[in-house]
């Protein structure tokens, strides 16, 4: 029996679009933790980042493998890079990159602070960290948006 | 399984794809290579790549403390072309298995050993050492972007706490 390729292209697309609201829903949560901890030690604060890192990555290779499966579904119909889809498409894809390679350098300051003795004002730097990861998720879901629907 | 392996591995493993992706969109070519791709295949070589990633990062890894330790950072690089190379192997031999499989099962029986296995034989030494070359340059690559980072990340100096 042969799988539909729409439905390999719906489940693939699914994957994605989950991928990418798991990742930014977690950067959100640790923004919204870091700004406003209310009762919540910074320790404890530390402990839910390094969790969401270890997510962040899993759907970081889940995104750029069904990234890929999504363009692959366009096949030989996919814009050039010359059209306003395809510069959009390579903006996306420069941007995904600069994410993924920036987020390195995240992941090693919050396993960082972890190690140590956690003071109040790394709430500051965990602030600031996930602030940026959050704004370059939505500047990055807006483009996914134009391309989708633009 | 530790944060800071299971980082390096999808990060170069993410890197890599990515970077072949923009390159080969921004020279046209990827629609029809893409295109000529089964789905399954793809996310299957995909998987396979980010797998012998995970495992050659760990072996890398073992026994080195890159937070904290200085001197396991200098001594990074080395580990990271030599791993690399045992990377690059790694996958040959998936894509390799792949291959003669998919072209054992499409060829006649009675061709079988003169069409793919013997071919096969006398191509898999020298594609193993190009592989090895190329995942080696890739690997010292990485190894290089890899320390960068940690000193964009503060770390830099002389070794810290030891990290879990």
């Amino acid at each position: 029996m042969e799988l539909d390729p729409n439905v390999v292209h719906v489940a693939i697309r699914w994957l994605h679009v989950a991928a990418m609201a798991t990742a930014f829903g977690g950067a959100v949560s640790v923004l919204a933790l870091s700004t406003r901890p209310g009762d919540v030690s910074a320790g404890a604060i530390v402990g839910v980042a390094i969790r969401y890192e270890w997510i962040f990555w899993a759907a970081a290779g889940v995104l750029a493998m069904t990234g890929i499966g999504n363009l692959a579904a366009f096949g030989a119909a996919l814009l050039g890079p010359a059209t306003n889809w395809g510069v959009t498409l390579l903006l996306k894809l420069g941007s995904v990159l600069t994410l993924v390679v920036l987020s390195l350098p995240r992941t090693l300051a919050v396993a960082r602070m972890s190690a140590g003795p956690i003071a109040p004002s790394v709430m500051i730097a965990v602030r600031n960290l996930y602030g940026a990861t959050t704004g370059a998720f939505a500047a990055i879901l807006a483009m996914a948006i134009w391309l989708a629907h633009g | 399984m530790k944060l800071l392996t299971w980082a390096l591995a999808t990060f170069h493993t993410t890197v890599f794809v990515l970077i072949i992706v923009l390159f080969a969109y921004s020279g046209g070519g990827l629609g029809g290579a893409l295109g000529g791709l089964n789905t399954f295949a793809g996310l299957g070589l995909f998987v396979a790549l980010w797998a012998t990633t995970y495992l050659t990062t760990s072996r890398a890894l073992k026994g080195l403390d890159l937070i904290a330790s200085a001197r396991a950072r200098a001594g990074y690089p080395i580990r990271a072309l030599r791993w690399g190379a045992a990377n690059g192997m790694s996958f040959l031999v998936i894509l390799g298995l792949v291959a003669v499989i998919g072209g054992i099962a499409s060829t006649r029986p009675e061709q079988v050993v003169s069409g793919i296995l013997i071919p096969a034989l006398f191509i898999s030494p020298i594609a193993l050492v190009v592989s090895a070359a190329f995942g080696g340059a890739v690997g010292a690559f990485f190894g290089m972007i890899d320390l960068a980072l940690f000193a964009v990340a503060g770390l830099t100096g002389e070794d810290a706490e030891p990290t879990v």
